[in-house]
């Protein structure tokens, strides 16, 4: 048996990127402790659309916690209050019967709000865009384990390559710095014996299109790695400064 | 193949210094650099446990080195102007990445014991340790409060002095716990932007950092109160 839930939601909504949004509060009768939060959204919109109200615009697209996009800061945590969790991980029962909840979007200079809950990402596509790629030549398949790597770094490799790219390392610093991100992505490489051509390239790019769209820097708060719902570790971000060091002292540019 | 770099064009540290992570660097070197300075600075001061005499002839000593006294000071500077000029930059461009703010911020990290944990006031911290320092200076480099005249004292008489008013001493005590929990994230996260970051040696760094807090706030924090219980 599921419990029933009567919630108020407090929901940032704003019409157009230039527009100035405000929170508006809304009452929900009767949500189910087994619905997602998205799903508890999608309920809340039937009954707006129903009324002839605009629905409340929301980023979602796999809902299985891999695609990246349903990113909402609720009640002031990244994705909610779980760890290692997507807003669309998150169940109803997480909360109590009476709960206000606010929901707000990621907020960063860099991340726009285009409207309501969506936000802007795609600086992120631009970052990777400057060298978040390895580069492979066309003709036969090379064989499998032509090249050899070690244990321990593939798994790392790995680890960082679970990055979704949604955001919340962003949304949750208070820096509104991205570095978590384009550490993840420029270790997957760094790690890795097919990242090699462009390593020294690559960081120096990533980077610089990182300062260029506007994010903060670093300061070692760590508050990335606990809202990171892929479970980053912020020795990702060593490694970022280790390879940017790298490439500064020893590139040719 | 990746051909160019996206921001060449000017010089190479220029734009290191204009890079966020550059700019962290700079940051880390120079905080460290200041950090080896506290341990000269703690390991001189504790003579004064020791005795008058050897105090003051540690600080004669010290002193008389005239040429080498200024080639530290001027580095001393210049480590000192780097690491505050950079941090009110980045602060500035930190605040700037968040035009707007969120009407709820919570934090995910496992409760740390402390109302705010010393990451996340780094520049408040930074502030209250700068005013502390601009008042030692004036204090014992410059001897320019005018409320105290040390004419004719001795190094250790006039530290003691310092040191026994209760108005100084408070600022000293409180001076000196700030700097601790300025330094208890500033050195362990110095090597985290250096790049070194390693499961065996990461652990260490950080109980060192703890420790080196500590010896920092108590070590420095204790000299008002031993001038306090040794006054006649």
């Amino acid at each position: 048996m599921s419990d029933k839930l009567n919630l108020t939601l407090k929901i940032w909504r704003q019409a157009s990127p230039g527009a100035a949004g405000e929170f508006k509060s809304y009452k929900l009768y009767d949500i189910s402790t087994d619905m997602s939060f998205l799903e508890m959204l999608d309920v809340l919109n039937e009954e707006l659309i129903q009324k002839n109200d605009e629905p409340v615009a929301f980023d979602h697209d796999c809902r299985e916690g891999i695609c990246g996009m349903c990113n909402l800061m609720i009640d002031g945590q990244a994705h909610g209050p779980d760890l290692e969790t997507t807003t669309c991980q998150l169940h109803m029962r997480r909360f109590r019967n009476g709960d206000t909840i606010v929901i707000e979007p990621w907020r960063a200079r860099a991340f726009p709000v285009l409207k309501d809950l969506i936000v802007d990402r795609s600086a992120f596509d631009r970052i990777m865009q400057a060298g978040g790629f390895v580069s492979v030549n066309t003709g036969n398949a090379p064989d499998g384990n032509a090249i050899l790597v070690d244990k321990d770094d593939a798994d790392q490799a790995m680890d960082a390559a679970t990055c979704i790219g949604c955001g919340a390392c962003v949304a949750a610093c208070k820096n509104a710095s991205a570095m978590l991100f384009v550490a993840a992505k420029v270790s997957q490489y760094a790690l890795l014996p097919q990242g090699r051509p462009e390593r020294t390239a690559r960081v120096q790019n990533m980077v610089a299109q990182m300062d260029q769209e506007g994010f903060g820097g670093c300061t070692n708060t760590n508050e990335c790695e606990a809202a990171c719902p892929a479970g980053i570790s912020v020795s990702n971000i060593a490694r970022l400064n280790r390879e940017y060091l790298r490439a500064t002292l020893t590139g040719a540019k | 193949m990746i051909q160019t770099i996206r921001a060449a064009g000017s010089f190479w540290l220029l734009r290191v210094f204009g890079s966020t992570i550059g700019r962290k660097l700079v940051m880390a070197v120079t905080g460290l650099g200041l950090c080896g300075f506290l341990i000269m600075h703690l390991a001189g001061n504790l003579l004064l446990y020791v005795g008058a005499e050897e105090y003051n002839h540690y600080a004669d000593t010290l002193h008389a080195q005239a040429i080498l006294l200024t080639i530290a000071e001027i580095g001393l500077l210049i480590l000192f102007v780097g690491h505050i000029v950079l941090a009110f930059t980045t602060d500035r461009e930190n605040s700037a990445a968040r035009p707007v703010g969120y009407a709820m911020k919570q934090t995910k990290q496992p409760p740390s014991g402390m109302a705010a944990p010393a990451s996340s006031i780094m520049m408040a911290t930074g502030i209250v340790v700068l005013l502390f320092l601009l008042l030692h200076l004036a204090d014992f480099r410059f001897s320019a409060l005018g409320i105290r005249k040390h004419d004719g004292d001795d190094h250790f008489t006039k530290a003691v002095n310092i040191l026994r008013d209760p108005l100084s001493a408070g600022v000293y005590i409180v001076g000196s716990l700030v700097l601790g929990y300025h330094v208890l994230h500033g050195f362990q996260s110095a090597f985290q932007t250096l790049g070194f970051n390693h499961p065996k040696y990461t652990p260490i760094i950080k109980f060192l950092s703890g420790l080196f807090a500590a010896t920092v706030a108590l070590g420095f924090g204790s000299f008002p109160l031993w001038a306090w219980a040794i006054q006649k």
